[in-house]
Order: structure tokens, then sequence, then C-alpha cells
């Protein structure tokens, strides 16, 4: 899962915000409920002891304080109640104090006494030493004769704490639930939010110069998506008009060119033809006449990357076996690789069918060639490969000529690129094969890298798709 | 023999004009597409050279036009745009050949030679240029008698400048000759080669047959050099 991708973060934020909020949700939930309960058992409690002060205490003269026992028994039995209730006189006995609960939930003998001295109501909280909490209301009770009574009526908290903790539970084992829930229904909404970005991204990563009069689907939504993806089409469409005005350029150019080149050269051509002419006037117009040869190299072929560029290569497609033509071809150069006393050593034994424009691949060879034979000094070794491997042909031309510096490998593909000015000019290219090279096979589906150290040493290598029959046994042709 | 140019561009017209009429052409020229069918109609020539790109007219229609008219005379198109496409809709539409601006005013004469089926194609068995012999038959090259070892491309180089001694051969024609247009344009291949040649087959004799001819090519001759 990518944690950076924008589905990721937005389920995360809102996952976690949505836990947060649970979270506090629940805290405040058993705090506040906590409360409530309590301040109502507390207010039971005391309205008991008023009770018991306003019925029975009243009373206490005229039955005797015999009668309050039995009285409280019936009226309120506090052991089969769990409660707690005591008086006690103001001379410090106790007229009645309620026994052991039926459940035992709590030592009644183990509560202190309320002091003496309260006046009115006091309401307390009072730990056992056996772990249970009950909530005391005392009452002083002032009867008639000046004398005075403490009345205390009590309750264990354990029902409260058992509930609270209920509740607990009940929001500890939702809080997952939720999350889950809102994590997968989250998901899905920015799934469906974000669909159509993925279909943009999709059509956008299809949509190369080769393919520029595509668009990229537009979502009627009406959103922000919308918006995005109608101002991206803006763009190709201005990126169309672009490359469509540079290769219009370059094709108008080069055609424009064509006609004074010609009448140039003619001129050129017939002068030097002049018998009567003195050696060095021969040699300059010999010099001119080469200048413009290549200049006429120089607008074939940007010409020839134009029409590479507008998809005219497909047009002489056949089915054929490259290391016949890497084989051919090597042969055919081997007297240029000599002249220097390089070496070339061609493995292309095993037959390999491509399918394409023979001649223009055939170029790709000798250019490549041609600049391992240009780049290599005298003595080296160029060494040609053709294997096959996962489907694919893949044509090596390695050299341990002089390298390309790592800084300019990037770039030796570019038009008129050179990797230094005053090198390349002297072996008169016009810095155009590499950039032929890598259109013939853009137009072919194949790729090309180049690897290199300065050091030495240069490897150029074509990875061309198989086609799908295989070779007949023996030589083609 | 008389021969139309179709060309709109009048310095190019005038410079091929000006070729053919002193290798003994009777040479029309028509400046625009209309005018040319004009003249293609109204008078009877040998060839024709016709630019793609006119005005009035398109160069293309011109050709269809004759070809209407008239199935035999041969056409040579010229163009600024060497589209394979294109060469082979031309192909179809009638012309007989194909030449690709700028080109070599030795290229043109050789085109239209063989289109007027008038060049005197050399077809004898051996060629002599002074005491260089090309045994065509055996595919052996002698000089002064003497044996001379070539590899098949440099034959094939020697045999080709041997057809027409005296005649300069572009770069352009002997790699389209001897190899093919894959190694036009950038390699140095023709003067290797020639040199290679030279090495075998002038060095060492005391006349020099192959000449240089700096920035147009290269031929052979016995005359002593001026």
């Amino acid at each position: 899962m990518n944690t950076r991708s924008l589905r990721f973060r937005l389920v995360a934020w809102y996952a976690s915000l949505l836990a947060g909020v649970f979270v506090l949700l629940g805290v405040l939930t058993v705090v506040v409920l906590r409360h409530y309960l309590e301040t109502n058992l507390r207010e039971t409690q005391m309205r008991r002891a008023r009770q018991i002060a306003d019925t029975l205490l009243v009373n206490a003269g005229q039955n005797g304080d015999g009668s309050i026992a039995p009285e409280i028994e019936s009226f309120y039995a506090p052991e089969a109640n769990d409660r707690f209730i005591r008086i006690t006189r103001d001379n410090g006995s106790v007229l009645f104090a309620s026994g052991k609960p039926k459940d035992g939930s709590f030592d009644p003998s183990a509560i202190s006494r309320a002091p003496l001295t309260i006046q009115g109501a006091l309401s307390r909280r009072e730990k056992l030493p056996d772990g249970n909490v009950l909530l005391i209301a005392a009452l002083n009770y002032r009867g008639k004769g000046g004398a005075y009574d403490i009345i205390e009526v009590g309750a264990p908290t354990a029902q409260i704490e058992a509930m609270l903790s209920q509740v607990s539970l009940l929001l500890v084992i939702g809080l997952p639930v939720v999350l889950i829930v809102a994590m997968g229904g989250g998901h899905r909404l920015v799934q469906r939010a974000l669909a159509p970005v993925d279909q943009i991204a999709r059509k956008a990563e299809q949509i190369t110069q080769h393919n520029l009069s595509e668009r990229l689907p537009i979502a009627r939504t009406g959103d922000e998506l919308e918006r995005l993806s109608v101002s991206l089409n803006h763009m190709i469409s201005r990126l169309e008009d672009a490359m469509q005005n540079s290769k219009r350029f370059v094709a108008d150019a080069s055609h424009e060119l064509r006609t004074p080149l010609t009448v140039l050269r003619g001129e050129l051509e017939t002068v030097a033809q002049d018998g009567r002419l003195d050696t060095d006037t021969r040699e300059t117009l010999g010099s001119m006449l080469e200048e413009v040869e290549r200049l006429a190299k120089i607008v074939e072929g940007l010409f020839a990357l134009s029409r590479l560029d507008a998809g005219e290569a497909q047009a002489e497609w056949v089915q054929f076996d490259l290391s016949e033509l890497v084989a051919t071809t090597a042969d055919q150069m081997s007297l240029l690789a000599e002249d220097k006393g390089i070496s070339v050593s061609c493995q292309a034994a095993q037959p390999a069918m491509v399918e394409g424009d023979r001649a223009r691949l055939k170029q790709v060879i000798v250019n490549l060639l041609d600049n391992a034979i240009k780049y290599t000094p005298r003595g080296g070794v160029i060494r040609l490969q053709v294997v096959r491997q996962n489907g694919h042909a893949m044509l090596c031309v390695e050299d341990n000529g002089i390298g390309i510096p790592r800084e300019a490998l990037p770039h030796v593909f570019e038009r008129f690129f050179r990797v230094d000015k005053a090198r390349s000019r002297d072996e008169g290219g016009a810095g155009l094969g590499l950039s032929i090279v890598k259109s013939i096979c853009t137009a072919h589906g194949a790729q090309v890298m180049v690897e290199s150290s300065a050091s030495g040493g240069s490897r150029f290598s074509i990875t061309l798709p198989l086609a799908e029959h295989e070779p007949v046994k023996g030589k083609p042709e | 023999m008389r021969i139309l140019i179709v060309e709109d561009e009048k310095k190019v017209a005038d410079m091929i004009a000006r070729g053919l009429k002193a290798e003994g052409y009777a040479v029309d020229v028509a400046l625009d597409g209309q005018n040319g069918w004009d003249m293609a109609n109204g008078c009877e020539y040998d060839l024709v050279i016709l630019d793609l790109m006119l005005p009035k007219l398109s160069g293309r229609e011109v050709l269809q036009r004759i070809r209407r008219k008239n199935q035999q005379v041969p056409i040579l198109i010229l163009t600024a745009r060497d589209g394979t496409d294109e060469k082979v809709q031309n192909f179809e539409a009638g012309a007989d050949d194909y030449l690709t601006k700028p080109f070599a005013f030795a290229e043109l004469l050789v085109r239209v030679k063989a289109l007027l089926r008038r060049a005197p194609v050399n077809r004898s068995i051996v060629l002599h240029v002074g005491d260089l012999e090309v045994d065509r038959s055996l595919q052996q090259v002698r000089r002064a008698g003497k044996k001379i070892e070539l590899t098949a491309k440099e034959y094939a180089l020697l045999e080709y400048l041997a057809t027409h001694p005296g005649r300069v051969f572009s770069r352009t024609m002997i790699i389209e000759h001897v190899w093919d247009q894959s190694f036009e344009g950038l390699t140095n291949i023709v003067d290797v080669y020639v040199r290679h040649l030279r090495g075998k087959v002038d060095d060492p004799f005391p006349t020099k047959l192959i000449r240089t001819v700096r920035g147009m090519g290269y031929y052979l001759s016995e005359e002593v050099e001026a």
C-alpha cells in the first residue's frame, strides 16, 4: 500500500479524526454518566433519611424507641435491598443499625460513625477496607425535646460501577468496529471520488509525442476533477500544436533548403569542371562543394527525422533475420575498422527474426558501428552481439574507445548534440546519427540504451520484439 | 533529342538546361505547371524532367495528364521531399525515375541518359583503362598484365568506375551502386575503399589511374593530370 497516496492519506485522516472524536465522546459519556448516577444515588439516600426522620422519628416519642427497629425493617428492609441504615442518638448510642445485606456485598460494621457534630445534612463517600465504596447521607434530626439523632442512609456504588464498566466495555468494543466500518466506507468513498484521477493518470501516461491527438477522459461530474481534466486536455492540445508546428517547420525548412542547395551545387560543379582553373581555385571550389555536401546531409538527416516522427517508417514492413543483417553489415563495414586497426568481433550466429523496415534497421546498425569506429582509437576492439532473450532480440554494439562522459549520456540521442564539439566535427558528423537511430528504434517499438564510463568504452544496446513466427532452419533469402 | 524541364525555380531550371545543352540536347523550360502541360501537350518530347512542387498546376497533375495522353515519354521526377510513400505513389502514377534535391549534375545526367536509352551502356566483357583490364566474366583485374587480387566490394567499385572512364562518379552514386542507401550520409566508406583500391591498383605503378575531384567524387583516367 502506498502510504503517500491521496487515498491512503484521506482515509487515515478520516479514521484518526473519527477515532479521536469517538474516544472523547466515550470518556465524556462515562464521566457524565457517573456524575449523574452518583448524584441520583446521593439524593435518593438523602430523601430516604428525611423520610425516616419525618415518619418514624417524629413518632418515636409516642411509640417509644423500641418501635423504630421493626418499622424500619418492615418499610425499608435494608438487608434485602442492600442498604445501610443507622440511627445514632446524640449521646452516641446506636438506636438502629442495619445488618449485613443479603448478598453480603459490604460489611456494615466497618462503616465509620458520622461525627455527632454535623448540622443539617451531609453526604459522604466512604471506602471500606474490603474495597467496597458506599455513598452515605447523614442527617441531623432534632426532636422536640432538644435531643437529636443522626440518621445515616447508604448504598454501595457497585451497581453504578458495574453499569459504567459495561458502558465502557461497549465503547471499547464499539470503537474498532466503528473504525473498521468508517475506514471501509471512507476507502470506498474516496475510491469513487478518485476513480477519475486514476483514469486520467493512466491515459496521461499513454500519451506520448506519437499520439498527442488523443485526449484524457472527462468525467462530466461538474467537480474539480472535470475542471482538471479539461485543463489538462487544453494543455495537451497546445502541446500538440507546438509539436506539429515544430515538425512542420523542420519539414518545410529542409524542403526550402534543398532548392538553393541544388543551385549552389550545380553552379559550383559547373565552375569546378572548367579546365582553366588553377589548383588553388580548384581546391577552394572543392572545399565549398564539400560543405554543400555536408549541408545537404544535415538537411537530409533532418528530413528523415521529421518523416520518422510523422510515423512514415511502416511503409516497408517485412520479417527478416536480424542476426543475418548484423553479420552482413559488419562484414560490409569491416574495411572501415581494419583501416584503423580496430578488430570487430561479431557474435550473431543464432537467427533472430524481427519485423520492421529492413533498410532503416540496417541504417541503425551502420550508424552505431560507424560511431564505434569513429570513437575507438587505433588498435581498439568492437564487439557486436545479437542475443535472444524473453521474446526479444537484443543487439549490442560495444567498444573500448574513448567513452562518453556521464553528464553527456542522457543527451547523446538529442539532435545536434556533440559530446566534444571539436572532436566530432573533425570526423564530419552532423550530430544527427544517434537521433536517427533513436527515432528508427522508437518507430519499431524498440528500446535503445547506452552505457559508458568516461574512462573508456561505450555500449549501445537495442531491444526489439521478436517476430511471432519462428524462422525456418537454414539461411533466409 | 528534345527534353522538357518543368521547374518553377528558375535558377535550378537554368542550371539543368545549361548542363544538358552542353551535353548536346535540345532543352525547353517551363516555369509553372500549366505552362509545362501546355508545352508537353503541344510538342513531342523525348524526356520530361518534372518538379513536383509547381505553381498553377501541381507536378502530380501534370504527370497524370501527360500519362493519359502519352504512355511512352519517360518522366524523371525531381523532388525536395523523398518520402517513401510519395515515391511509390508517383511511380504508380507513371514516373520512370526519381531524383531528390540537391543532386549532383552527374547523377542527373546518368539518369537522363539511362532513360533515353542512349546511355552508352558499356556491355563489353573486358573494360580497358590505360593498361588496366577489368574482366567482367571472370571478375578479374589485371594491370600491365599482372593479376591484382581485389575483394568483392573493391572489384565492384573499380568496375563501376571503369564503365565510364573520365566521368566523375559522386559518392552518392557509388554508394547506391556498390552498397545501399543505408550507408548514405554518414560514413566515409567510399573514401576508405578508394584508398585501399589505390594501394592495390595504383601504388605499384607509375601512372595513377584513380583520380579525385575534390567535393565531387572519383573517376578513372589514363590521361596525364593537368
